[in-house]
């Protein structure tokens, strides 16, 4: 008998799936010494104090005017007995970003001491000192300001366009050869292998799908990662950022003494309408509310969005669709996984069919996801209908959101489990008797007979192996 | 006593100033406000940094009037960032210092100075959180508490309008904490008892900031994790509706659960009339009851 070819299971579910990290993640897989270069900034210092979880902002307050190193025991003390697991949390999240290290105290006991530059920065901008981030006090009153309402509006269209783009929609002319660069970095979009031109990838598909809030940070984040080819300081770019992020929306900034290289950061972020200007040399800038998301990235935080748009799909249980829209964009994001059949000025019609969704998830995309979109964007009158007497959660009709699932998990239909093939036998009893054993022990995985082969889980295999032996031996 | 388990979306805190001039610290060295008023306002500013979406308000309860001192109603004042301070903490606080400078010259010079408006102020405070917990989104998780920083005494002329104060604050899930800067006030520590929030008298105005930011920074749901002072010994006793003093054994009306010191044929809240059963020389101790 030989056991042989051990089955890898290796991820055979292939489809990448879109990461996107909060700020904490993203710093936390960068270099201690980008870090301290980092808390340089107040601006950082307050957008990482924000990230942090509760008790660790408690810490850093309760530490912020104390100068020597605190004994760790002492900031143990703080925290009642029953909660020693999120006080776990807190250290180890303020160890990760480097914002406290270790330091003696002279008693020898371990003792925790904040970043030298995270402390100062933090108190530069909670109590004031320091340079300010900008040169806006100079400025004079805008003639032509802005208001709220503008600015939201500008922002959404510029964000649409860079979408737009994306899904290959004819208006291409808004778009520059740099946010192509960063989409085709991103693995968003990629060359066609015959006329070079762009194409969305199966992540652009996903990253369609997300909120606006987290497509800006994802893009963002690819951003900065390019942004060293083009000699900017991604640590100048990140404060930069969180500067706008803390900016006061329908508010003038002066770009008066930003550096060349600043500048050049600028114009991208206008041209992502994260920033209006209504002219390159203008002097001022206004921050979209665009910007000011980039500190909501986080999961179950709410942005603060605009008054929002209104919903624009409509869900019935018959599979049918239908979507108010003019925009291409949203048409086109309706195509990704429905069967359209109908346009008109204001309205298309299309039905969710088996092959539709089962060519978007093909493209990567899941059966949570979709739901997902349709909840987000579902049409006003959709919140008002009830769904036949039966509450469920969501807005839409229960069938669709089961078949949709349903869908998913038909291309499910193979579980893997790694284990070990037993073949060769020499005589059938010898086969049933192992069998037989790998039967009682729960480990068999498949037998055939005829074939006298069986497959042993992963986590059986040594247990049966010894029992053979033992076995063999005694025969 | 908010949803405690779960950490809040957002969260309001409503801080009262006591600015009346006759409070004893106020008396001995005028100066020493600006030192309590600086530690409040960056008390205040680590209540904003804390999240996002935090809400703040600073009341400034005078003894002829409350006004709120951020946000200023109106326009907001149009603020610069003057050194590297974050914005919004700079407009925090010049709008609080302008505005209280001008609530102080507001008062009316021929008056002698009484006593402080804390229940109206409160009552300011309740209608506030309110206003923010309407005009938010129904999905998110606001937790709301109403911070008070006093140094004059509590007396018990406001005995009724604080009770109704602290029970609508109760119900409206309100902690109400207090920081007393000189002496034990009795009848808030019961509204702090009432609503679960906490109770301070500091030792020394020294350091004011550090005893806020220790023990009045956390929110409802965090304040279970740290250890904090204690509730300590709250004293419930009531004050009569007549004469609003405190006492322990008192006559209370069988229909509106007014208190009184003295008995009287008809109550004066209700006017219900009592009913004399026998002659009134024994009454006292038919009528005695535990408060």
């Amino acid at each position: 008998m030989s056991e042989s070819s051990k089955f890898k299971s290796s991820n055979l579910n292939a489809t990448p799936t879109l990461q996107c990290k909060d700020l904490h993640e993203y710093l936390k897989s960068r270099s201690s010494q980008f870090l301290e270069n980092l808390y340089n900034y107040p601006t950082i210092c307050l957008a990482v104090y924000r990230e942090l979880p509760e008790l660790a902002r408690h810490f850093i307050i309760r530490l912020l005017f104390v100068e020597q190193p605190v004994p760790q025991a002492v900031v143990a003390s703080w925290v009642t007995q029953t909660h020693a697991k999120e006080q776990n949390k807190a250290c180890e999240a303020l160890s990760e970003l480097s914002v406290w290290h270790e330091a003696p105290i002279p008693g020898g006991l371990p003792g925790w001491l904040l970043a030298q530059s995270f402390k100062k920065n933090l108190k530069v901008a909670l109590l004031g000192g320091g340079r300010p981030w900008s040169m806006s006090q100079t400025l004079e009153p805008d003639g032509k300001a802005r208001d709220i309402t503008f600015l939201d509006a500008y922002a959404l269209e510029r964000w649409e366009c860079v979408l737009h783009y994306m899904v290959g929609s004819q208006q291409t002319e808004g778009i520059s050869a740099d946010a192509v660069r960063i989409l085709l970095h991103a693995g968003l979009m990629t060359r066609d292998a015959e006329d070079g031109s762009a194409v969305i990838t199966k992540a652009g598909f996903q990253f369609l799908l997300l909120s606006t809030a987290k497509q800006v940070w994802l893009f963002l984040q690819h951003y900065l990662q390019t942004a060293e080819k083009r000699n900017l300081s991604s640590a100048e770019c990140l404060a930069f950022l969180y500067q706008l992020s803390f900016s006061t929306l329908g508010k003038d900034y002066s770009t008066e003494g930003m550096s060349n290289n600043m500048l050049v950061f600028l114009q991208h972020l206008r041209e992502f309408g994260l920033v209006y200007q209504r002219k390159r040399k203008a002097g001022r800038f206004y921050p979209t509310r665009l910007a000011l998301n980039i500190t909501c990235v986080r999961d179950g935080v709410a942005p603060l969005e605009a008054k929002r748009t209104q919903g624009y799909i409509v869900v019935e249980s018959n599979y049918r669709l239908y979507g108010y829209t003019q925009s291409t964009l949203q048409v086109a994001l309706l195509g990704l996984f429905t069967e359209l059949m109908y346009r008109f000025p204001n309205l298309v019609v299309g039905v969710i069919t088996r092959e539709s969704v089962r060519q978007a998830f093909r493209g990567g995309i899941s059966a949570e996801q979709i739901i997902k979109f349709l909840e987000q964007h579902s049409h006003p009158q959709m919140l008002k209908t009830e769904s036949g007497g039966i509450r469920t959660t969501s807005v839409l009709p229960p069938t669709v959101v089961d078949q949709i699932r349903l869908w998913e998990s038909e291309r499910n239909r193979f579980t893997y489990t790694e284990g070990v093939v037993y073949n060769q036998f020499l005589s059938q009893a010898d086969f049933v008797v192992l069998r037989d054993y790998a039967r009682a022990q729960g480990v068999l995985s498949w037998q055939n007979e005829r074939t006298r082969t069986m497959v042993v889980t992963r986590s059986g295999h040594d247990d049966v192996k010894k029992f053979w032996k033992r076995y063999s031996k005694s025969s | 006593m908010a949803d405690d388990e779960i950490p809040s979306d957002s969260s309001t805190l409503v801080i009262i100033v006591d600015t009346n001039p006759n409070q004893r610290y106020i008396t001995e060295d005028p100066k020493i406000l600006t030192g309590c008023l600086d530690a409040v306002i960056a008390f205040a500013n680590s209540h904003l940094m804390q999240k996002s979406r935090n809400e703040l308000a600073v009341i400034g309860c005078h003894f002829h009037k409350s006004e709120y001192l951020y946000p200023s109603p109106g326009k907001p004042l149009d603020v610069r960032q003057i050194d590297g301070q974050y914005e919004l903490f700079t407009l925090v606080e010049k709008t609080v210092k302008m505005r209280l400078v001008n609530l102080i010259k507001s008062q009316p010079q021929e008056e002698k100075p009484g006593e402080s408006l804390l229940a109206g102020a409160l009552a300011m405070g309740l209608c506030f959180i309110s206003k923010v917990r309407r005009e938010a989104s129904p999905a998110l998780k606001i937790s709301s508490r109403i911070l008070i920083v006093t140094g004059s005494s509590d007396t018990a002329a406001q005995y009724i309008n604080y009770m109704n104060v602290f029970f609508t604050a109760q119900k409206q899930q309100v902690l109400i904490d207090v920081c007393s800067l000189d002496k034990h006030l009795s009848l808030l520590q019961q509204g702090c008892d009432i609503t679960g929030g906490l109770y301070l008298k500091v030792p020394t105005l020294e350091g004011l900031l550090q005893y806020l930011l220790w023990v009045f920074l956390p929110e409802g749901s965090e304040r279970k994790q740290l250890v904090l002072p204690g509730r300590g010994r709250v004293d419930y006793r009531a004050a009569c509706f007549c004469h609003r003093e405190l006492l322990t054994i008192g006559y209370v009306c069988s229909v509106c659960l007014s208190v009184f010191c003295k008995f009287s044929p008809i109550c004066t809240t209700c006017h219900t009339v009592f009913k004399i059963g026998g002659p009134l020389p024994i009454k006292p101790k038919k009528k005695k009851m535990k408060v």
